[in-house]
């Protein structure tokens, strides 16, 4: 099975071209929840064991994709990384961003009043469609903010033919 | 999980005179020596479009990000919202205003408040007689 098969996506499927978690009444329903439940338990943060612990595991960037006919932007929020720490690879049909968010070295261990920022190492991986120009593919870091732009291959693009429609 | 970006329930008292989303920025708050360090993961800010205002021992933290505009694109995958930052803190009357650092770096702002000298602790001396 292949990865677009696991993961919902929309490229050519125009019918639906956008998944906005935010406006579907059921994620924003079980992020309530969530939430709720996460306000709950963060009171016993201080338990001896396991303190902190999500804190590391948490971080995951959050993702757009966006698209016009000559190229694909992926663009991810990565706060505090630099852009060594950052690995982009390209396979023939899938997008693979990975790395680790490490806590600086000289803020470990201090008295924390408050932790709200999560550190850790993740990988995403964000399927493609099949025209993707893979030599002529850029990337930019910049405030925090990854951009990647993936060209489509020119046949691609005019693979579509516009028919036009005659008025009888 | 990603963590979400928490829109701001009422992002000041002031209007807002933009109709753009505002969110509050997760912050760590943690003492070192003589200094009390504020992190806020802001991304998308640079050294320019971020704004601190210190007014009666309120401290305004604004992040202003331009939303990057392209002709003709449609939206394939969304997963978060591009909008400006703001967060308020209340700070206490033992940190030396005048000495308030911050830097921006990749997205990440961090303020240093050091301590005002009265509120420093204070060793006292044991003689022996």
């Amino acid at each position: 099975m292949g990865i677009k098969n696991l993961v919902p996506w929309s490229f050519g499927k125009k019918s639906l071209p956008v998944r906005r978690e935010e406006e579907h009444p059921f994620y924003s329903l079980q992020r309530e929840m969530n939430r709720i439940f996460d306000d709950f338990f963060s009171d016993f943060s201080l338990a001896p064991l396991g303190a902190g612990v999500e804190r590391f595991e948490k971080f995951s960037p959050s993702i757009n994709v966006t698209e016009d006919d000559k190229e694909v932007r992926v663009s991810a929020e990565l706060p505090g990384m630099d852009e060594k720490d950052i690995d982009v690879s390209l396979t023939s049909d899938a997008l693979t961003i990975k790395g680790e968010k490490e806590e600086e070295e000289e803020d470990k261990g201090k008295e924390y009043y408050r932790m709200e920022r999560s550190y850790g190492s993740f990988q995403r991986v964000i399927p493609l469609p099949d025209e993707i120009d893979t030599e002529k593919t850029e990337a930019t870091f910049k405030n925090g903010v990854l951009n990647v732009v993936l060209p489509k291959i020119a046949e691609a693009k005019s693979s579509r033919k516009k028919i036009a429609i005659k008025k009888e | 999980m990603a963590m979400e970006k928490q829109q701001a329930q009422s992002p000041v008292e002031a209007e807002r005179t933009r109709n753009r989303r505002v969110f509050v920025p997760p912050v760590d708050i943690f003492e070192a020596k003589d200094t009390t360090v504020l992190i806020a993961d802001m991304p998308g800010v640079c050294e320019k479009s971020v704004n601190i205002t210190l007014e009666k021992d309120v401290l305004t933290i604004t992040g202003t990000v331009e939303p990057e505009q392209h002709e003709g694109y449609s939206c394939v995958y969304s997963e978060y919202d591009v909008g400006d930052y703001q967060r308020a803190f209340s700070i206490s009357d033992d940190v030396d205003k005048d000495k308030i650092k911050a830097t921006v770096k990749n997205g990440v702002l961090r303020l240093t408040l050091p301590k005002a000298e009265p509120a420093k602790a204070k060793k006292i001396p044991v003689r022996a007689e």
